[in-house]
């Protein structure tokens, strides 16, 4: 209290304040005084807040904080330069104190008293005013590339949906006034229609409207279930009848003015794509949230024909009254078909469409089981099936689209229902691609742009569709891949130097098998193995063998980043075979002509390995890939690996080596894994009286040439170098200890040795026999013993953390 | 009003199923209910929904690029600009006017001289994509007057082509070809132009 009547002449007559600072006062002190109010807010509950200023006012404190952040608005929206920031700073501080103050009001279930309410509806309509006109003015401008980034377009949210939170503390006026709004411009607009008035003023307010409008009504919330907001729900004591429910009335006249959008002639005349956006957008989230599942609002119950209670039942089951619910659900179809066929290259409006729209529609259980059955749906399914007017749309979005309407396949409830879908949707995709592979003249019209652009397209249809895998559509989506599986060999052999192609495949094997890896049983696994096998064989009979002499410059570095796509998707590939869902089923099957798993794997890494090139490491989501892999690989199958070749094994050390050493945490991390599942094997091995690793040694260079050394004295050697003498990362700690402790029990002979020789080196007595110690304990303490046991590796981590801890003070100096 | 653009494909709608029956998927072994889709090829074949064929045009020297759909040339691909066939380096979008049409802004790289070109077409315009086409040659032989004699799948002779002007390039094909190597050449060609791009040497041992 004390500080508010101290700071009062600060913040106080905020018009005032706000002239004296644009005629170049400072505006430090007001600042100031909009902190100590958050400050306050913060402090105390919302009414209480409120009463503090009428103490020594006529009004409450939120009548000046409203009055505070209209001047706020207005500084921003009108008069503000770039240096000039006062404006938004406090803006920024204002909405966050009504956000503070609208949030304990929420939490304390005691509404805003009636002059609060007041003065937050008319903080909104000047908020919502001012905007309008900024809008206005700003409609001829050339649209901002800024405006699609994502910083940009979620500080706007940000923003938004705060204004929301004030205008949700006096729904009873704020509401009605945002529907006179609309209502104006509707007008307007079908007034123009007769006179060629330019529109685009008028698309602006409404644009804006529309973002406002949608915050005010509902929440946003990726995938969660989005509720009616609370203070909607509560907000409406009076209303009795449905047809006089604002929201209700608000929504009708938003969603009636969006059906014009179907008839062409209106669609061209005013539904620009910017303002077809706003309405997709304002649709998603209207029918996530308002379209309520029967058995949800059930359970509210209806307490009489008066009060909250009945405007809540009211607002909760609204939307299904009298069929409008499917109809506004087969217009949401219709209305994405309009989208996406006769916006053609209006790419943002089409992946709102899908990705928001008809997701939205999709992910629900009781939106979904009822969109599939309409007419709309069918008619989009089969244009995407089997028309040509969506294959002008791009890949990614074609493999979304392929995805949205695959998911819809789950909410069939009738299992043979669900899968005929699949088959009608699919099929063709699946078909084409069949019939294109096995055309006699393939060669000769294969690099055709038009060819190329088809098979990219069906690629990432196809792609899209194993994306939607799930346990009921599993079986149908394995037969489609199954389908195309010599055609992608085909493929893969015709199209060996357009990597595009040769990309896209990939990557859908890569989905296909991510999506259906946990499902398959033993046949479908190895048949997915012959495939992958077949397919690895044949990249690598492209790739190898040729060594690459030299590029023109042009084609030099698209080259390299070429390679590092494939490469990527082939390592995720390889991730995938190997991963233990699938691993499991091939070393128990006694299926006929099963692949051998180590067989995949050699061949998989045969390629991989020379075409990794330390220079190629350099790239971080390469080598994470690449090291993802390897740990797995070395984890799972240590002695397959260990049976390699030499060279193609010394590749794979020589990559561990260049790993440890690594920027990334979590690359040098895999690396540790790796290194302590060869030694723990080796380790092993040679407790059962077996050569383990014997026979592969590690050259490095020597004082007297070439020297070579088992691996585990290698990288015995190479961890304690990094232990002691260079930058090492505590949170590896674990990870080191792990992969140390086999690599000591190998080679304790050479351990001793070079404990010895670092000790013999240094010539401060006093470190000397601290580090004596230390090394003595490491050993020793916690009764260490000699397995590798998880008690004894979780001893052997805490001895390593004890003894960096001690050694790092002086070691690191060298 | 907006603008389909005319896609030189032909797919046939599916046959309504009557209620009960079912569809296999398109199968390698001959579907019962074929699905009746069809690149048409060079074959003259006509159905009742005749629209639009494409066809092969490997013979034909002459026109050697394809409609698409500016909105779906993406980064990496080709298009033509000032009729030179080019490389995308960069795409943007932006808009004539808030509520106007998208329009692509592309940078792309001449495929053959390296030079920047730009261009600004609306996205739902059709630009012209080149077919561009590579090619491995064995070289059997460089000519005193800086062309090369390269051998073809078929075992022909083709003469016509020179060797290429990048530095780099030049020196690895004259000094491994002076050094006895067996080399490949990369021909890259589009929109009638040729021209060597890439050295490899058939490897090792």
């Amino acid at each position: 209290m004390h500080i508010l009547s101290a700071v009062i002449l600060w913040i106080e007559p905020p018009n005032v304040i706000a002239e004296s600072i644009r005629n170049g006062g400072s505006e430090s002190e007001f600042i100031d005084g909009c902190h100590v109010l958050l400050s306050v807010a913060s402090l105390t509950s919302s009414s209480l807040f409120d009463n503090l200023l009428k103490s020594i006012r006529q009004y409450g404190t939120i009548n000046l904080l409203s009055a505070l952040t209209s001047e706020a608005v207005k500084s921003v929206l009108d008069n503000q330069n770039e240096e000039e920031t006062w404006g938004s700073d406090a803006l920024d501080i204002l909405l966050e104190t009504w956000n503070v103050i609208l949030g304990e009001a929420c939490a304390d279930k005691s509404p805003m008293s009636a002059d609060g309410a007041l003065a937050a509806s008319n903080l909104f309509k000047i908020i919502v005013e001012s905007h309008l006109k900024a809008a206005a003015d700003s409609a001829f401008e050339d649209s901002d590339d800024a405006e699609y980034f994502h910083v940009s377009v979620s500080k706007r949210d940000e923003q938004l949906a705060l204004y929301a939170l004030i205008a949700r503390a006096a729904a009873d006026t704020t509401i009605p006034f945002l529907e006179q709004l609309f209502s104006e411009r509707f007008a307007r607009l079908s007034q123009q229609r007769d006179v060629e008035n330019d529109p685009t003023r008028t698309l602006e307010e409404l644009y804006w409207l529309l973002l406002i409008t949608s915050h005010v009504l509902t929440d946003s919330g990726e995938g969660e279930t989005l509720l009616i907001p609370e203070a909607l729900q509560a907000g409406f004591t009076n209303v009795v009848e449905v047809a006089q429910h604002p929201v209700v009335t608000l929504s009708w006249s938003i969603i009636n003015f969006s059906r014009q959008c179907l008839d062409p002639g209106i669609r061209g005349r005013y539904f620009s794509p910017r303002l077809m956006e706003a309405v997709i957008w304002f649709l998603a989230r209207w029918v996530a949230t308002y379209l309520v599942p029967l058995d949800v609002s059930r359970e509210i119950d209806s307490v009489g024909r008066h009060g909250s209670q009945h405007s809540r039942k009211l607002l909760n089951s609204f939307a299904w009254d009298n069929n409008q619910g499917e109809l506004v659900l087969d217009f949401v179809v219709l209305m994405s078909m309009v989208a996406l066929t006769t916006y053609q290259g209006e790419i943002e409006l089409q992946t709102l469409t899908c990705q928001k729209l008809l997701a939205s529609v999709v992910r629900r259980k009781h939106t979904c089981a009822y969109v599939v059955q309409l007419d709309s749906w069918r008619d989009l399914t089969r244009a995407f099936a089997s028309g040509r007017s969506l294959f002008s749309l791009s890949g990614r979005l074609q493999r979304s689209l392929a995805e949205t309407l695959a998911c819809a396949a789950s909410c069939i409830k009738d299992p043979e229902a669900s899968v005929q879908y699949l088959r009608d949707l699919m099929g063709p995709v699946a078909g084409c691609l069949v019939e294109n592979a096995s055309r006699s003249d393939l060669k000769s019209v294969a690099h055709q742009p038009d060819v190329i652009y088809m098979v990219c397209c069906l690629l990432e249809r196809l792609r899209g569709a194993a994306r939607a895998t799930q346990p009921r559509t599993q079986k149908v989506l394995f037969e489609m891949g199954h389908t195309v599986m010599n055609s992608l060999l085909t493929l893969l052999e015709v199209y060996k130097n357009q990597s595009e192609v040769i990309y896209m495949i990939l990557k859908f094997v890569v989905d296909f098998i991510d999506g259906q890896a946990v499902f398959l049983d033993g046949k479908e696994t190895s048949v997915l193995m012959s495939f992958c096998l077949r397919l690895l064989q044949i990249y690598s009979s492209h790739n190898i063998g040729k060594v690459m002499l030299s590029l023109s410059s042009t084609l030099r570095s698209e080259s390299q980043s070429e390679k590092y796509k494939d490469l990527r998707a082939l390592l995720r590939l390889l991730t995938n075979i190997c991963s233990k869902d699938l691993v499991g089923f091939l070393s128990d099957s006694n299926i006929e002509g099963s692949p051998d798993i180590a067989e995949v794997i050699y061949v998989g890494l045969d390629i991989v390995t020379p075409l990794i090139s330390l220079d190629l490491l350099k790239y971080p989501k390469l080598s994470r890939d690449y090291f993802v892999l390897m740990s797995h690989l070395l984890e799972v199958y240590p002695e397959k690996v260990a049976h390699l070749n030499r060279d193609a094994f010394g590749r794979i050390t020589g990559s561990l080596e260049f790993g440890l050493r690594n920027q990334d945490g979590d690359v040098v991390e895999r690396c540790l894994t790796a290194v302590n599942a060869l030694a723990s094997y080796h380790f092993k091995e040679r407790l059962g009286g077996r050569g383990g690793l014997g026979s592969q040694v590690m050259e490095s260079e020597g004082s007297n040439g070439k020297l070579q050394e088992s691996i585990s004295s290698h990288f015995l050697r190479l961890l304690l170098q990094l232990l002691l003498f260079e930058d090492f990362r505590m949170e590896l700690a674990g990870s080191a200890a792990d992969a140390l402790l086999p690599l000591l029990f190998c080679e304790q002979e050479l351990y001793q040795r070079l404990v010895h020789e670092l000790l013999e080196k240094e010539q401060n007595p006093t470190v000397k026999s601290r580090l004596a110690l230390a090394f003595h304990n490491l050993t020793s303490s916690n009764n260490l013993s000699s397995t590798l046991d998880r008690p004894n590796r979780q001893k052997f981590r805490k001895n390593l953390r004890v003894f960096l801890g001690e050694v790092s003070g002086f070691m690191q100096i060298k | 009003p907006s603008i389909r653009p005319s896609l030189p494909l032909r797919l046939v709608s599916t046959t309504p199923l009557a209620p009960g029956e079912q569809r296999p998927l398109a199968s390698p072994d001959p579907p019962e209910n074929p699905v009746d889709f069809e690149f048409s090829g060079g074959s003259s074949e006509m159905s009742d929904t005749d629209e639009h064929h494409f066809e092969s045009k490997a013979d034909s020297g002459a026109s050697k690029t394809y409609p698409q759909q500016a909105g779906a040339i993406r980064k990496g691909g080709h298009i033509v600009i000032k009729a030179r066939p080019c490389k995308v380096v960069e795409v943007s979008t932006s808009k004539t006017g808030k509520h106007g049409h998208a329009k692509c802004h592309f940078v792309a790289i001449d495929i053959f001289n390296g030079k920047k070109l730009e261009d600004i077409v609306p996205s739902s315009h059709n630009c012209d994509v080149p077919h561009v086409d590579r090619q491995d040659y064995q070289l059997i032989d460089i000519t005193d007057d800086g062309y090369v004699s390269l051998l073809t799948e078929s075992g022909n002779t083709k003469d016509d082509l020179k060797l290429p002007t990048d530095d780099v390039l030049l020196g690895q094909i004259k000094t491994g070809f002076a050094d006895g190597k067996d080399l490949i050449l990369s021909v890259m060609s589009a929109m009638g132009e040729e021209q060597i791009c890439a050295v490899k040497e058939i490897g090792g041992g």
